[in-house]
């Protein structure tokens, strides 16, 4: 019991919550208040879920950050009025246009997943075969393997201006950049992965007589798979990447739109709901794909 | 009749002379240990017997026919990377049996799967991977898989070689008794090692390879009856004769080799 209420976490939780009771001209910040006392329980329910004392202090650090991120920028915008009034509005008001806002940014996510995943999903059902095959037959490989040098590294968003003038629709120029994007870490990683199967697994692959479909779908596919996944996360990050560039194109809706719309109008109250919303959009994409990881690589713990 | 004769071969690895001229004959049923210090090539010979490699020149048959790569009438274990660490210990021997007995029902090689893990004692570990099992246990599977088959021939690379001495006793025990199970239709078995105990009490011969090039440097016949059982053999004459002569050529070899300034370890042991 001492322990805890001597410790840093609980120190900055009662520090700003003195901070948001104070009374002041704006009234009591509610969103706020609300969002501090979750921040709270979560990192208590946290520590007392955790398994080692590593887990637990780290529970507790990541709400002494929030913590304080949180102190200052109540205490430099509503309280003392320390920084720009229209770059960085209060933190109630910012969480109160969330709120308000969500519905409009849903709708507008469900364009942009919509845009992510068509070019995701391409790029994984290209790269992925492509790069099986690159990887296991060796003439392929000494074939595509300097056009792969050459091409990888080419950062997609260059292509903008040939996707825009080639495809008959912003629509199709976006997914075709994510589809860019996400073609080479795929494909790279797929190869690198056929390369990487220990060629004792191959040898005893061999001894079975297995028909060459057999062996690429049960030996080659699985044995890549540590890397291919690798491959795809870092894909799904350069795709979320692109799409906010491409939303740059010439989108009406999406979350990318979101941002640039509002910077345009100055509207920066909006801006940081925006860039928020992301956050959390981006949190829950890479959450999703570290399940799918770790239920395919089950095998390699 | 799985007679396998190896007649005149050579293995060349780029410059590097692995095998020379290695003529041998093992008749049906007969349990083989390639005996030899590290980088003699045992290991080559064992690959070219499971066609993994091919001779650069000379050739090996088995029942007259010459082998031209992998087959299914050979079953092989490793010392390590047999099993695919991504397939329960059932999925890796339903692969082999799906290869082997083409047209079965799935629930029938699961059932033929089940029935050779029991073979080894290991019944419950079916639905286990690879990775959820001692090396131990893993070499058993293994030994299981190669079983299932039902090939005539087996050829195994230093199968027990990374085991602690227990489990190592244990898998020779149990490599022996299923070998001897059905006396009518034995196996011809090919086992390499390093372990001098080892070959005197697996085989019926051992031949022993020497260093640079890799050539057969003798053929001892064991006679020992069988079933050996450890304890009893470790105190017996021929068995005390037949080691201190298999254990004084290795060494022989392995000085000579050492005088000659040579790295004995690191040459080429594995390709």
């Amino acid at each position: 019991m001492k322990n805890y209420l001597l410790n840093l976490q609980t120190l900055l939780f009662v520090t700003l919550l003195a901070a948001l009771l104070w009374p002041s001209a704006g009234g009591t910040p509610r969103y706020l208040l609300v969002l501090v006392i979750i921040v709270e329980l979560t990192a208590l329910l946290r520590s007392r879920l955790a398994q080692s004392a590593a887990t637990r202090q780290g529970a507790r650090d990541v709400a002494s950050i929030v913590f304080l991120v949180l102190l200052f920028w109540q205490l430099a915008t509503a309280r003392f009025g320390l920084l720009d009034k229209m770059l960085f509005p209060n933190p109630e008001s910012v969480l109160r246009m969330f709120v308000t806002e969500l519905p409009d940014m849903l709708k507008g996510l469900i364009n942009s997943l919509i845009l992510l995943a068509s070019g995701f999903s391409l790029a994984l059902g290209t790269a992925l075969p492509l790069g099986l095959l690159v990887g296991w037959r060796s003439r392929l490989f000494h074939a595509v393997n300097p056009f792969t040098k050459v091409m990888g590294p080419i950062p997609p968003i260059v292509y903008i201006p040939y996707a825009i003038a080639l495809l008959p629709s912003f629509r199709s120029a976006s997914i075709f950049i994510i589809f860019i994007g996400a073609f080479w870490p795929i494909f790279i990683n797929t190869v690198n992965g056929v390369f990487d199967i220990p060629k004792g697994l191959l040898d005893s692959a061999r001894v079975l007589n297995l028909k060459e479909r057999t062996l690429l779908w049960r030996v080659i596919l699985p044995g890549a798979m540590p890397s291919i996944c690798t491959g795809s996360t870092l894909g799904l990050l350069f795709s979320f990447v692109l799409l906010a560039a491409a939303e740059l194109i010439g989108a009406n809706s999406g979350i990318g739109w979101y941002v640039k719309n509002f910077a345009d109008f100055a509207d920066y109250q909006r801006v940081i709901v925006g860039i928020i919303f992301i956050g959390i959009v981006v949190t829950t994409l890479t959450w999703g794909t570290e399940r799918v990881e770790k239920r395919l690589l089950r095998w390699r713990n | 009749m799985h007679e396998i004769a190896i007649n005149n071969v050579s293995y060349a690895y780029g410059s590097h002379e692995v095998l020379r001229d290695v003529t041998f004959t093992a008749e049906a049923g007969e349990f083989i240990c390639l005996l030899g210090p590290s980088g003699c090539g045992k290991s080559t010979l064992l690959r070219l017997l499971a066609g993994l490699d091919l001779p650069t020149s000379g050739g090996i048959t088995l029942d007259s026919t010459p082998i031209t790569g992998p087959g299914l009438d050979r079953g092989v274990v490793f010392q390590d990377y047999s099993l695919f660490p991504w397939m329960t210990t059932g999925q890796n021997i339903v692969l082999a049996l799906e290869q082997a007995f083409p047209g079965k029902k799935k629930s029938e090689y699961r059932e033929i799967a089940q029935g050779y893990l029991e073979m080894v004692g290991l019944g419950s570990a079916v639905d286990k991977l690879p990775g959820q099992l001692s090396g131990g246990m893993r070499q058993r599977v293994a030994i299981a898989r190669a079983f299932s088959i039902n090939a005539p021939v087996l050829l195994m690379d230093e199968p027990f070689g990374a085991l602690d001495a227990i489990t190592r006793a244990r898998l020779q025990d149990l490599l022996l008794t299923l070998w001897q199970q059905n006396a009518g239709e034995r196996k011809t078995v090919f086992f390499v090692t390093h372990d001098v105990e080892e070959a005197i009490l697996l085989a019926s011969r051992v031949v022993v390879l020497g260093l640079n090039p890799g050539a057969i440097r003798g053929v001892f016949t064991v006679e020992l009856p069988r079933p050996r059982v450890r304890q009893e053999l470790y105190l017996k004459e021929p068995f005390l004769v037949l080691r201190d002569r298999l254990v004084t050529l290795l060494h022989e070899n392995i000085l000579s080799e050492l005088e000659a300034g040579e790295t004995v370890a690191s040459v080429g042991e594995g390709i």
